[in-house]
């Protein structure tokens, strides 16, 4: 019967621990193949199954490294969700900014919504600024931590806070979207289907998009983070 | 304790170029004569973090084997950062020594 291959079977145990993260696990299993294979080249014995089984035990216990890997795994994942927020927030104001301006080009004129239009106008801008704000603080939050080399229950409570700092500004964000949609829905109330619409309808579905966008990707930094907390016991 | 000076030593044996996982571990053990005995493994995700972090740089490369191999070097912030350690470190190092110093003269007299 043909022996297994060791260092075959060890990566795969290291890169099926870290599955929740295709990518880090793909990178791992290569790092860790290329050098378990030098020291196996540099082993006195100049290889076979013994020299891996030695390359494997000086390379440490996978379920020890992985749960090191997950929590810069997670830190990883917290600042991409911190700058999808920000550009998320920017996509929806430029959006916004091109509604606008093509009200003005085009003369469009049409229902204002009177004093209801006023209340929906100053939510709007109020969320909006607001999401700014606690969207910037998470991100300045999360970036200015220092990742641990395992999974403290003081990082946990950072990235908790982190994720309620994002939820907060995503709120803030989708208060001011459904703002923006029941002000286009009163401006272009009573317009039967036209060209002069497809700007703002596209530019709304553009903030609908962006807000639909974040609410997931806050919801996979959760699932990472119950992931690592699984992968990583608390230390 | 090594665990807490980790950063550290990895940033120093980059110190010298360029190298991958496994060249950082042969230098860490040359220059400390092997004093360091740590799981090898433990380099990577020490890697990944300072690469997050800014301080390394990590490119992708093809090994004389045909596998393929990530390289990490220091950025100017890894230099920085690293030139900031190591004054904190001798600035320690000094302070201990003195204390050590100064406890060898106050027990030899017995």
């Amino acid at each position: 019967m043909a022996e297994p291959d060791v260092i075959a079977a060890y990566v795969d145990r290291l890169a099926r621990r870290l599955a929740f993260d295709p990518a880090l696990s793909q990178r791992v299993r290569r790092e860790a193949e290329d050098h378990l294979w030098e020291e196996v080249a540099a082993d006195p014995s100049g290889g076979g199954p013994d020299a891996e089984r030695r390359a494997v035990e000086k390379f440490g216990d996978p379920d020890a490294l992985a749960a090191q890997f997950a929590v810069v795994s997670l830190a990883r994942q917290a600042r991409a969700v911190g700058m999808a927020t920000i550009f998320g927030i920017a996509a929806v104001f430029v959006a916004m900014k091109a509604r606008l301006t093509w009200y003005v080009a085009t003369e469009y004129a049409a229902g204002q919504g009177g004093r209801l239009g006023e209340i929906v106008v100053s939510i709007d801008r109020y969320a909006f600024w607001l999401s700014i704000v606690v969207a910037i603080g998470g991100w300045v939050y999360i970036g200015t931590r220092r990742i641990p080399t395992a999974l403290t229950s003081e990082y946990r409570r950072q990235i908790r806070r982190f994720v309620v700092l994002c939820l907060a500004g995503t709120g803030a964000l989708i208060a001011s979207v459904i703002s923006d949609g029941v002000l286009t829905s009163l401006r272009l109330g009573g317009t039967r289907g036209s060209l002069d619409v497809l700007i703002p309808v596209v530019s709304m579905a553009i903030e609908v998009g962006c807000a639909g966008g974040l609410v997931r990707s806050i919801r996979g930094m959760a699932r990472r983070a119950t992931a690592t907390g699984r992968v990583a016991p608390l230390e | 304790m090594l665990k807490g000076h980790l950063d550290m030593i990895v940033l120093a044996a980059l110190a010298a170029g360029p190298a991958h996982g496994y060249a950082v571990i042969e230098e860490i053990k040359r220059r400390s004569s092997g004093a360091f005995e740590l799981p090898e493994g433990t380099i990577y995700p020490v890697l990944h973090r300072l690469e997050h972090a800014g301080l390394l740089a990590g490119r992708w490369t093809t090994a004389d084997s045909g596998r393929r191999r990530r390289v990490y070097e220091l950025t100017k912030r890894g230099k920085r950062e690293l030139g900031e350690r190591r004054a904190v470190w001798e600035q320690f190092s000094e302070a201990i020594a003195g204390l050590f110093k100064g406890s060898r003269s106050w027990q030899s007299p017995t």
